[in-house]
């Protein structure tokens, strides 16, 4: 076990290596800072300076070991807009995003599975039919869509929900939803499929024909084989869910993560991207590890050596 | 071990149900509450860094300048009661007395000295730099007396240097340039109270305040990024007022049971600039002329804007504007006349070219350019619309490398010629492609003349030329369009700026 997360942790290490070259040389691929920051009627002079006061003028390898050196002691450098350290900047948003994704994740498995479990035990019946259309739609319809119509029925038409900024479980609803509703969807369809697989299976047979009641063997020997994909779905969706808030937190004006990663990215703020998506993939990757490690507490034929 | 990491799981997953769970009351839209949302938040409130309208709205409420604009533009008294030029090169501003910072501080000539001297600090890479770049030195005679000597003798006094909002010199040493980006302290009608950066910066009246007590209590900057949430926020109530409202939304806000449409005509100009500078037919005088009596722009501003702009085919400037010469002619749609010009340019049948325009950055800005190239048709011209996101694009204008033409907008609020004159149509600047070695001369000339009749004549006669020479195909003012609820009083202004203690509450 312990041999195993050492090997994990090292090529959790690898990716986050990885992911830090990769968005530091397509950032500087991507343009010129110094012609978003300065005013267009700057003159060649103005840039000359700015791209040397931050350092833009040197070989791009001398950048980046010095960005690399920087960041492996967690200092991906100031923020040109705010002039804040960037990793700050990204942890201070943090706990926003990290309310919306977690909340929105509730409401899925609270939702889904419970839902996937009746599709499959009722198959072929009206309920079938109804989980299997909410998942289809929630899967398709893209999340711009779905926010903007619940605002503009929830909040404009009935007037029920505030539709931007924080500020209590009121502001909570709508962007939870929102953000949920494709991870619903998907927590539902591979909940019941799941099921549907593990049903077919020789022990439920068993378990059914020994006299349990059809309640216990659905919890105690089905959903507990089915759960394992499911799982894997949690916890890679809380990743995807932390890192893709994006166009609902930019919709409803939530002020996470991925509102202040589209500003930065507008405004060539180099040093906030950065510290943004290495802060997301090590998220990522850390519920990754998590992941794996819960496998073992559901099913006991697997051992990490 | 299981039970262990299921224990783990399940407190990971209970955290998040707490942090869910953590209900916080709900503020309720309260009546000695303004909210006003525009589409970004202010990046500092440190006065003295950034020029961009959006943050200025929100700073400005917190400090003043020595002087201000009324609505039209006027220079009125501010910090200072008087100013006067006492000799060719000093200009001399009498300061109020008895105006305190919000912590008490005195407000002297000392903070005014210290002011310029930051932002022309090149350490402090001031975005404001260049509006006091003609002041060579700040005397302080005595505490209620500054006077800004000046390079050389300068018609951009004083109202070049107008918005320079004054920090506390004492405060400001004391803590550092860090500190001031969240902890302002001016003169100004209002202080911070509270910002949770992209959320809301509260702010409250200044009880001290100089001039006299404020209308609204409490002002709240919510920032909202995305437009159509922007105006849903309007209808709901949850906030007051709300900038940049999309042409296709201006109907459904004036009609509106809560809400009504705030117009201002504003500083800003559309228009398509010929790279001159660049081998190619927008060489040619006749070819820019033709193409300018090619487009329809009244109809562009009725179909594409709503009617919610006014077109300018007679030049660069607003009427409004200092140096404006209203005896101009002006170009007119006249498709005829363009197919005689560009056969006069050696255009015999259709030709293919590029139109570059920005997508998102101007109200309707692609529409716009689209528009254009569908009536470039009619004169056998297939103008194909390139379009780029705005940090590439701007990065090119910059480089003179979007050829043969392209969309720009312009905004001026200094209502001064010079302002929009010497960066578009001087040779060597950055974002100029079009000038002459006579007008750069003329322009650079204009810019020093004191005597204001001298001064009229010299940009009229430059105005003349760029007429003629067409380094624009000419299109319109924009109409700055505001969403404001029933219960708020509020005329925008043309500069784009919000200026809170004209404010008030619907009677």
């Amino acid at each position: 076990m312990v041999a195993y997360l050492v090997r994990r942790l090292f090529g959790a290490v690898l990716v986050l290596a990885g992911v830090t070259v990769a968005v530091f040389l397509i950032l500087h691929l991507s343009g010129d800072p110094a012609l978003i920051m300065l005013p267009p009627e700057a003159s060649k002079q103005d840039v000359i300076n700015f791209d040397h006061e931050y350092g833009f003028d040197r070989p791009v390898l001398i950048q980046f070991g010095d960005f690399a050196a920087h960041a492996l002691r967690g200092d991906f450098g100031t923020s040109i807009r705010h002039g804040d350290p960037a990793m700050g900047l990204a942890l201070e948003r943090l706990p926003a995003t990290a309310e919306l994704a977690f909340s929105a994740l509730l409401l899925a498995m609270i939702v889904a599975i419970p839902a996937g479990v009746i599709a499959a035990t009722k198959r072929e019946t009206a309920i079938d039919y109804i989980v299997r259309g909410v998942s289809l739609v929630g899967q398709a319809a893209p999340v711009y869509w779905i926010g903007i119509m619940f605002i503009l029925i929830f909040g404009v038409a009935l007037g029920w929900l505030p539709i931007s900024g924080m500020g209590g479980i009121k502001h909570l609803l709508l962007p939870m939803i929102t953000l949920g509703a494709f991870t619903t969807a998907k927590l539902m369809r591979i909940t019941r499929s799941g099921m549907l697989d593990v049903m077919r299976s020789d022990y439920v047979r068993t378990a059914l024909a020994k006299g349990l009641s059809s309640l216990t063997v659905t919890v105690r020997h089905t959903l507990r084989n089915a759960i394992l994909p499911i799982v894997t779905v949690i916890g890679l969706e809380l990743g995807t869910l932390l890192s893709g808030a994006v166009i609902t937190e930019t919709i409803f004006s939530w002020p996470g993560i991925g509102r202040l990663a589209v500003q930065a990215i507008y405004d060539r703020d180099y040093p906030v991207v950065e510290a943004v998506v290495v802060l997301t993939a090590a998220i990522f990757v850390g519920l990754n590890l998590l992941v794996d490690l819960t496998y073992a507490v559901f099913d006991p034929r697997i051992t990490y050596k | 071990m299981r039970r262990r990491v299921l224990t783990f799981l399940l407190a990971i997953i209970f955290l998040g149900g707490v942090s869910l769970g953590a209900v916080r009351l709900a503020t309720a839209q309260s009546n000695d509450v303004l909210t006003i949302s525009q589409g970004a938040d202010t990046d500092t409130l440190s006065p003295i860094t950034t020029a961009v309208t959006p943050s200025s709205n929100v700073f400005n409420q917190i400090f003043d300048g020595l002087a201000a604009h009324d609505p039209n533009g006027k220079l009125v008294p501010a910090l200072a009661t008087s100013w006067k030029q006492i000799s060719p090169l000093k200009w001399q501003f009498n300061l109020r007395h008895g105006v305190k910072f919000s912590n008490g501080d005195p407000f002297t000539s000392a903070d005014v000295k210290f002011t310029v001297e930051k932002v022309q600090d090149p350490a402090f890479k001031s975005q404001k730099a260049d509006r006091v770049s003609m002041i060579a030195s700040v005397e302080t005679p005595d505490p209620y007396t500054a006077v800004y000597v000046t390079k050389k003798p300068s018609a951009l006094m004083p109202g070049r240097p107008y918005d320079l909002r004054m920090v506390d010199a004492k405060y400001w040493k004391e803590h550092g340039d860090a500190y001031e980006v969240d902890h302002p302290m001016g003169t100004g009608p209002y202080m911070l109270k509270e910002w949770k950066k992209d959320d809301h910066l509260t702010m409250v009246a200044n009880p001290g305040y100089w001039g006299g007590k404020v209308a609204i209590q409490t002002i709240v900057w919510k920032p909202i990024p995305e437009s159509a949430s922007r105006v849903a926020a309007l209808q709901t109530g949850e906030t007051d007022i709300i900038t940049n409202v999309p042409p296709q939304n201006a109907d459904q806000i004036a009609n509106g049971k809560l809400t009504k449409l705030g117009t201002a005509k504003s500083d800003r100009v559309l228009f398509i600039a010929f790279n001159t500078q660049k081998p190619g037919l927008q060489d040619n005088v006749a070819f820019r002329q033709a193409l300018n009596y090619a487009v329809n722009v009244p109809a562009i501003v009725k179909t594409v804007l709503g009617g919610h702009a006014f077109p300018l085919r007679n030049g660069a400037l607003p009427p409004n504007f200092v140096g404006y010469d209203p005896k101009l002619p002006s170009y007119h749609y006249d498709p005829e006349k363009a197919k005689d010009l560009l056969k006069q340019a050696g255009v015999n049948g259709p030709i293919n070219l590029v139109l570059n325009s920005p997508s998102g950055r101007y109200n309707m800005d692609k529409q716009v350019a689209e528009a254009v190239a569908g009536q470039l048709q009619v004169v056998g011209i297939n103008a194909s619309v390139q379009t780029q996101e705005w940090t590439n694009y701007v990065g090119q204008v910059s480089h003179k490398a979007l050829v043969p033409m392209y969309e720009l907008g312009w905004g001026n609020d200094t209502f001064d010629a010079d302002g929009t004159l010497t960066p578009l149509f001087t040779t060597d600047y950055p974002i100029s492609t079009w000038g002459t070695p006579e007008t750069d001369k003329e322009i650079a000339d204009a810019r020093y003349e004191l005597d204001p009749k001298k001064r009229n004549a010299d940009y009229a006669k430059i105005q003349e030329t760029i007429f003629q020479q067409a380094p624009w195909l000419f299109l319109f003012e924009y109409e700055d369009l505001y969403g404001i609820t029933k219960r708020v009083a509020w005329q925008p202004r043309s500069d784009e700026l919000i200026v809170c203690k004209d404010i008030s509450w619907a009677k």
